[in-house]
């Protein structure tokens, strides 16, 4: 199992397929690990692409440091994994906290990627993301890492993800409750308390970026996928039909397609961002839908644009 | 070797020889802690903080309590030798940076503890057998449980206003204490017949 290292911390990470291929790099949300991205390796593979993936700090094998995370090191440590991929095109994606980690590297180096596809992501704390972000922190705190999956789980996935694994929902749980270390997870969200907002920044980003944004996503909602459409220059946001949060988890072969076109389409020049709305397939392969030209996509019921 | 307690008898249960090995490990670290939370307790609280360590000698003592009594103990002649390697791991050294000796040994107690109450998960070494009846399981959990909630303290201290002139030291001093008494439980639990994984920090 390989680490980098960066300082004196340790970052363990993987890396798979061809030295020559485009690469794609994924970061993990708040209370994931690296393993969770194994079909998203098999099918960025299988499309000839090579696949990174680490445990940030504080997350997994990675060094967890005893008091505070710094979201800086977080990007230093991106970048130093980054660095060992030799010069060839790069993708970066991530989702939730790991898509905001994935913001700032492409506002601080974005000259080293060729995309940017933030997933679930946010680029400023609203009142509400900010509330239920010390809501989450209080139920780990008090309750628990199992506290907190338990709110997160159903929270972040649908009924139809949920039914089958009733049963046995503390198996689902058992791994991600095993390698997360709780000081650990509450280091990651205090790592908030000097959070500036991105949203400032995210003209700067001039690479070509794909916004993943779950459909009935209510954790990090349209709107604020939408601050990133609205920012990013040459940005489309795609919404992913009948998912939540941590689509991700539940829509890991669509979303895993979607990420491989994305990157086809920019390498072979075809990409065209042009801040555009689009509706994703239920299925792998399916075909992209233009969202309505004369609907309001910020809203849940079919309500028409408001000409401005 | 596995990274869990093991094998289990018929019934669930971890086997006395790891539930002594385990037991007799939380219960000098925990029982440290006691006896130096206690030593630094008034009879009369004169601030509101004292509350808290008043509260934290009591939980620490609660978790030997428990032990004690929750553990299948049976005779293990190498405990003499560890156990005096692992006292002499808890008693207070300076703190290089903190030349005021008050100072210094409530960030002693603050790292030890954070060290213990962070790093330490004994219900993690639950296998998903274990069965739920049996008082040492339980006993686990519920020290991992408390250890979450009396690790607040710690992190509140630590990061508090009064140690920013010395944080460097603080960190210096809480980093080295977690690798010291993972090193310590690593070994304890090694000598068990429990592994941890090769990625498993040093």
């Amino acid at each position: 199992m390989p680490f980098l290292h960066h300082g004196s911390y340790r970052i363990r990470y993987e890396l798979d397929g061809p030295a020559d291929a485009p690469a794609y790099v994924l970061v993990n949300g708040l209370t994931q690990y690296s393993e969770l991205w194994a079909g998203y390796r098999d099918a960025l593979l299988a499309r000839s692409f090579r696949v990174a993936t680490f445990d940030l700090l504080g997350q997994g094998a990675s060094s967890k440091p005893a008091l505070f995370i710094n979201q800086d090191d977080q990007v230093l440590a991106l970048h130093r994994l980054i660095g060992e991929l030799g010069d060839g095109p790069i993708f970066l994606s991530g989702i939730s906290f790991g898509g905001m980690i994935a913001l700032r590297y492409a506002i601080e180096h974005g000259e080293r990627l060729s995309g940017l596809v933030p997933m679930s992501c946010f680029a400023e704390l609203t009142p509400q993301l900010l509330l239920i972000g010390n809501a989450l922190r209080t139920g780990l705190i008090l309750g628990g890492t199992g506290y907190l999956q338990d709110l997160l789980l159903p929270m972040n996935l649908s009924d139809q993800w949920l039914q089958p694994l009733l049963g046995q929902f503390e198996s689902v749980k058992r791994q991600g409750w095993l390698v997360n270390d709780l000081y650990a997870l509450q280091n990651l969200m205090d790592s908030f308390l000097d959070f500036q907002p991105l949203t400032p920044r995210l003209s700067s980003i001039a690479v070509p970026t794909m916004i993943l944004n779950g459909e009935l996503d209510f954790l990090t909602p349209r709107s604020l996928h939408e601050t990133l459409r609205l920012e990013i220059p040459d940005s489309a946001l795609v919404i992913i039909p009948r998912a939540y949060h941590a689509f991700t988890l539940e829509k890991g072969a669509l979303a895993a397609d979607l990420l491989a076109r994305f990157a086809e389409d920019v390498l072979a020049g075809s990409w065209r961002g042009n801040k555009a709305i689009w509706i994703a397939p239920e299925e792998p392969g399916g075909e992209l839908t233009a969202f309505p030209a004369d609907y309001d996509h910020l809203r849940a019921i079919p309500v028409r644009r408001t000409v401005t | 070797m596995t990274g869990f307690l093991g094998p289990l008898d018929a019934q669930g249960r971890v086997l006395p020889q790891q539930q002594t090995r385990v037991s007799a490990f939380l219960i000098s670290i925990h029982g440290a802690l006691a006896r130096q939370f206690a030593f630094t307790l008034p009879l009369k609280l004169e601030t509101a903080w004292q509350t808290e360590t008043n509260a934290q000698f009591y939980r620490e003592a609660e978790i030997v309590s428990l032990l004690v009594r929750a553990t299948a103990w049976v005779p293990d002649f190498a405990l003499g030798y560890m156990a005096m390697i692992w006292e002499t791991a808890w008693i207070p050294t300076p703190i290089e940076g903190i030349d005021d000796r008050s100072l210094a040994q409530a960030v002693h107690l603050a790292t030890l503890a954070h060290a213990v109450h962070a790093g330490i998960r004994p219900a993690a070494l639950l296998p998903v057998e274990a069965s739920a009846a049996d008082p040492f399981a339980t006993a686990l959990r519920r020290i991992e449980f408390e250890s979450s909630r009396l690790l607040q303290a710690q992190i509140l201290f630590l990061r508090g206003p009064d140690l920013v002139p010395f944080r460097d030291a603080v960190s210096g001093a809480l980093e080295r204490r977690h690798r010291d008494v993972r090193q310590l439980w690593h070994d304890t639990l090694a000598s068990a017949g429990i592994a941890f994984a090769n990625n498993a920090e040093p």
